[in-house]
């Protein structure tokens, strides 16, 4: 398995859910900009699991030297990485703010999730697995430079799918909704509309093992999402979401 | 959406409930930060203590320190962050042929609370309380610096944290050992007791027994009281089980987790309901003496087999009192509380009799002394300050003290036991109400 964003709560919960369901990977690859972090994941991994893995330095907001993925080969990518940055107020007009969120949920992120897909596609085999975001169903004022780039990972995911599915590759778009995460944390969170990464990981490893196209983490979401999206636009411009 | 780290926070009781800081972090530079820039912490691990113990002005959740670092399968030395549950531990470590030392009556507290409240389990009087078998654990203290705290380096600490309620400093990761098991079951025998004089006498013939605990009917009265039946347990070896089980001895079967799922209206449980379920559970046994074989769910963790089962005690919450009386009053101390609770009519659901053997000098903050420990849950309503008020008067008179971990509104007298704990840096709402109440 290749993890991209091993530092995220849910990616961890879900390899070990995977591991957990008796799932065989004969190496894990556990791309980081953490590797403090990461690495103590590894040892966990092996401690609990005995499973190898690997630890990869990747900062996507650097050049990115691919030669050193030679290598690597793996049936199942999950990624996970995500950037939620300032929001609009403090950091809508900050420069180096909406670039870095526009970078490291898309624009270099891309290229690396390609990269794996190339590999993917030759192969003609395996699941790509990429969580999105509900912020990417419709821009709202709070946080629509980060929703704008989720939304367009989800078209990329959807693309991809498409492209990829007489090559026998699944793609899997994961949106979750509110988490109980690093990303989220001290926010004042709906405890009914919030997953723990726990909770997240066993719906995304459902959604996997089921092949889905796309799942949203709580059910509730799909729901809440569908009246997002069809607010009329003059109503949905003066709310304050 | 501006990040706001307070929230309310509450330990398994329910009560007292509280508005704080809570923060989680899961690399050691950015705790030393949360330490220099705070005042008054206390770390915090599952929040399966009772009382106002792990809640302070700032609270450290461990919840994010949550890895293992290294299992030594040979010798069965494990290591992990202090966030780490026992029922993770338990997890690797039963198919592997381990079991813990020592447990409390849940699973699901973290290595860190285990031995910040040093958790004894049915097996005190013959293998003590958890930190027998701690090798060493790594602190954080009050300057950020992290040192090793083991028997040999910095004993001090070692034997202040332990017991010692986090007012040391937070825990971050600790080394133990585990012993040996040849199945996940247990060959139990449980004996009914008609009184006190029945149990008590049990106890003192089941002393050879690694496990031992009995649950009582407190709202009995006069020649029935102490009333109770006595589980007596040993690790099954796989020769003794019978066939179905032997096959996958360190193998237990999933079972469903039921959840409770709302807080029960306070009506639900009073002396009415829960003298039928007293009654109910006595009853369920027909014949003087089971012997049988069970797995260790079953037999160490009866209640973490419903999902917050918490709720059941309403939104008002519940305390567990839980004290202990010296062994040569332990009896007459006994006989006196239970009349008093059964006086009251404010009957204890769950009331768990335990002998604790001997005191560690060394572990000096912790609870356990020896003698007769008993453990009741009692709903909060109007009429349990009294109650424990009198209850606490009884302890006194004969020399016992309150388990801390448990506590929310005992006499200081009974629960100010602790020393070399003094920090104002680690502070929680339980110590400052103890200190407050005593000067």
């Amino acid at each position: 398995m290749i993890v991209l964003g091993s530092t995220s709560e849910v990616a961890q919960a879900f390899v070990e859910k995977a591991l957990q369901e008796g799932e065989k990977f004969e190496k894990i690859y556990l791309f980081t900009s953490n590797k403090e972090t990461t690495e103590r994941f590894a040892r966990h991994i092996d401690v609990k699991f005995l499973q190898q893995s690997e630890v990869i330095e990747l900062d996507l907001t650097k050049e990115i030297d691919y030669n050193r993925f030679d290598t690597i080969n793996s049936n199942v990518l999950f990624c996970a990485v995500g950037y939620l940055g300032e929001g609009t107020e403090e950091g809508l007009y900050d420069n180096k703010n909406t670039q870095r969120i526009i970078d490291i949920n898309y624009s270099k992120l891309v290229p690396v999730m390609n990269y794996f897909a190339h590999k993917f596609e030759n192969r003609r085999s395996g699941t790509i697995i990429g969580l999105s975001s509900v912020a990417g169903d419709r821009g709202r004022q709070s946080n629509f430079i980060y929703g704008s780039a989720k939304a367009a990972f989800t078209a990329y995911l959807s693309g991809l799918r498409n492209y990829l599915f007489d090559k026998k590759v699944h793609v899997l778009t994961i949106k979750p909704g509110f988490m109980a995460t690093k990303m989220t944390e001290g926010l004042p969170l709906n405890p009914k509309l919030t997953a723990s990464p726990r909770q997240a990981a066993a719906c995304i490893y459902k959604a996997f093992k089921k092949q889905n196209n796309v799942a949203y983490v709580l059910p509730v979401w799909s729901i809440i999402m569908l009246i997002i999206r069809n607010i009329p636009e003059f109503i949905f411009k003066k709310l304050k979401l | 959406m501006k990040p706001n780290f307070t929230q309310k926070v509450t330990n398994w009781g329910n009560y007292p409930v509280v508005e704080k800081e809570m923060r989680s972090e899961d690399s050691f530079k950015k705790i030393k930060d949360f330490v220099l820039n705070h005042n008054e912490i206390i770390a915090r691990g599952n929040g399966r203590c009772y009382g106002d113990a792990s809640l302070g002005e700032s609270i450290f959740s461990t919840k994010k320190l949550n890895k293992f670092i290294s299992f030594d399968r040979l010798n069965g030395v494990i290591e992990c962050e202090s966030g780490v549950l026992l029922s993770d531990v338990l997890e690797i470590a039963v198919p592997q042929g381990y079991f813990l030392y020592v447990t409390p009556g849940t699973k699901f507290i973290s290595v860190g609370g285990a031995i910040a409240s040093d958790v004894h389990g049915k097996n005190h009087h013959a293998e003590g309380c958890f930190s027998e078998y701690v090798i060493e654990f790594k602190l954080m203290t009050e300057s950020g610096d992290i040192i090793t705290c083991s028997r040999e380096e910095n004993s001090d600490k070692f034997w202040s944290t332990i017991g010692g309620m986090g007012l040391t400093g937070i825990i971050l990761t600790a080394k133990f050992k585990l012993k040996n098991i040849e199945s996940a079951y247990i060959r139990q025998e449980s004996i009914k007791a008609e009184n006190l004089d029945e149990i008590f006498k049990l106890f003192d013939e089941s002393e050879s027994w690694t496990y031992t605990v009995a649950w009582i009917d407190c709202l009995q009265k006069g020649k029935d009281i102490g009333r109770s039946i006595l589980m007596r347990g040993e690790h099954a070896f796989q020769h003794e089980l019978p066939q179905n089980l032997g096959k996958t001895p360190l193998r237990l079967k999933k079972k469903l987790q039921p959840t409770v799922p709302f807080y029960f209206p306070g009506f639900v449980l009073n002396a009415l309901t829960v003298k039928l379920f007293n009654w109910l559970y006595y009853k369920k046994q027909s014949k003087k003496e089971v012997k049988n074989f069970i797995d260790y769910e079953t037999f160490f963790y009866p209640l973490d087999a419903v999902n917050e089962w918490n709720k059941i005690y309403g939104k008002s919450g519940f305390i567990q009192y839980q004290m202990v009386i010296p062994k040569e009053a332990g009896k007459e101390g006994m006989k006196k509380i239970l009349e008093t609770i059964a006086k009251s009519g404010n009957g204890s659901f769950l009331a768990v009799l335990k002998l604790f053997g001997k005191h560690n000098p060394d572990a000096y903050n912790s609870f356990p002394m020896e003698g007769y420990t008993l453990a009741l849950d009692f709903k909060v309503n109007s009429k349990l300050k009294k109650l424990v008020d009198q209850l606490d008067g009884i302890v006194q008179e004969f020399g016992g003290r309150i388990y801390l971990t448990k506590d929310s509104m005992s006499r200081s007298s009974l629960t100010n036991y602790l020393k070399n704990i003094r920090s104002s840096k680690f502070v929680s709402l339980q110590h400052k109400r103890i200190i407050n109440n005593n000067s």
